[in-house]
């Protein structure tokens, strides 16, 4: 799937979401841009750490990423930066950057999914 | 009730934030752990807490043994909240002070029942300080008048005869006694003479300063420990309490009751004496002499035995 044709529900688990925000789509909206703001943050910090080869630096980058796609049901996310938070702490740097590959396209795909999302939802 | 939070992530942050506010907490949001750790450690500040572990500044088990260490008065219920999830991640978050521990994404209903269980942890406490309050009081004060009890004014008194032979400021004690108080409670009955008991409680505690300590001594005997005050005025405050008793009739649900007290006072330096029970012999002889000398009236102590 290209992302620009991506669907939030390929990226995250609405419903498992939708729970968790008791049905609150006002707040769901709202974190979402809260996501948007906070991620490339995030995603730069890790980015800097990986070029840097610090990997306590990295792990804990790659966490607060992972807690972070956690709380909005961003499965498959998730699961990555937990994948690279674990290769740094092995201190496994052709782990780490393997595995941010993968991340880094997945990441570009939901970053599309959720803009797409929260423009509909405005319009 | 109060809730802290404390997540550097602010997606996070917020979604916490809303669910508890939905649920009726007044939430107190930060974004480091020192700050959480300066509101926990507040005395006034939330006493149900809800951390991340990995936060600037401070991470949340550092943050919770700074509140074990700076926080003993009430219990702060702690919950580390966080996506990490081994066992030895959990051992280690109990270990530094946290109550409960619950991992990242959480589930609402179990976040809730967590918190209550925090909640009637820390609604138990409050009985329990609230009893021990109660018992302490209890065992401090007299159940009629609301007065400091015997054994209880007898230890302040010897608190401040140590107080004041370290610092050589005067002291004065006075013993005061209801007089013919049995045919109150003859004439009018027990209930009545309760009430004179209380009423009398209440007029000599408005008759000395907010500093000095009345007691009930004994069945009708009150003594009144009044600190930093000399002979002069020592008299002149007996001679108060015993204007603020005789002064007007005690209105009872009987009748009214016309009561009148004698005092004996002691003041000066304890210092010159050897024991407690030795002033209180003073006070006491004092007290008989203004009995002999036809009641309703003060007397000083003489000393008898100085060093």
């Amino acid at each position: 799937m290209e992302p620009e044709h991506a669907t939030l529900e390929q990226y995250v688990d609405m419903p498992e979401l939708l729970a968790r925000v008791c049905e609150d789509r006002e707040l769901l909206m709202e974190l979402l841009q809260l996501f948007q703001e906070s991620f490339p943050r995030l995603r730069d910090a890790l980015q800097l750490a990986a070029e840097s080869g610090d990997a306590n630096q990295i792990e804990k980058a790659a966490h607060a990423l992972k807690g972070m796609f956690a709380g909005l049901s961003m499965k498959q996310a998730s699961q990555l930066a937990a994948q690279v938070e674990l290769a740094a702490r092995a201190d496994d740097l052709p782990q780490v950057h393997e595995t941010m590959a993968k991340l880094i396209r997945e990441e570009a795909g939901l970053l599309v999914a959720v803009e797409s999302f929260v423009a509909g939802s405005m319009t | 009730m109060k809730i802290l939070i404390a997540d550097d992530e602010l997606v996070s942050l917020r979604m916490l934030e809303r669910t508890l506010e939905r649920d009726g907490y007044e939430v107190v949001a930060v974004e480091d752990g020192r700050t959480a750790a300066e509101r926990l450690c507040d005395p006034h500040g939330p006493r149900l807490a809800l951390l991340d572990w990995m936060m600037p500044q401070l991470d949340g088990p550092a943050v919770c043994r700074a509140v074990r260490r700076k926080r003993s008065q009430r219990h702060v219920y702690v919950v580390l909240l966080t996506s990490k999830s081994s066992k030895e991640d959990i051992v280690e978050g109990l270990e530094s002070g946290a109550d409960d521990y619950l991992i990242k994404p959480f589930d609402p209903g179990e976040l809730k029942a967590r918190l209550r269980t925090g909640l009637r942890i820390l609604e138990l406490e409050d009985h329990l300080l609230e009893a021990r309050e109660d018992m302490r009081y209890k065992a401090t004060h007299d159940s009629l008048t609301s007065l400091l009890n015997r054994g209880t004014i007898l230890e302040l008194l010897s608190g401040e005869m140590n107080r004041i032979h370290r610092r050589k400021s005067p002291i004065a004690i006075v013993l005061g006694d209801i007089d013919h108080f049995k045919l109150v409670n003859d004439t009018h009955g027990h209930v009545a003479g309760d009430e004179v008991l209380r009423e009398t409680g209440r007029r000599l505690l408005a008759s000395v300063r907010s500093y000095d300590f009345i007691g009930r001594y004994g069945g009708e005997e009150f003594l009144a420990v009044l600190t930093n005050c000399g002979m002069d005025a020592a008299m002149k405050r007996a001679e108060d309490i015993r204007k603020a008793i005789g002064g007007s009739p005690f209105l009872t649900s009987q009748n009214p009751v016309s009561v009148t007290m004698s005092l004996g006072v002691f003041a000066g330096d304890t210092a010159d004496y050897r024991s407690l029970e030795e002033i209180l012999c003073e006070v006491d002889s004092a007290l008989y002499a203004a009995k002999s000398a036809g009641r309703n009236c003060c007397r000083l102590a003489v000393p008898s035995n100085p060093r």
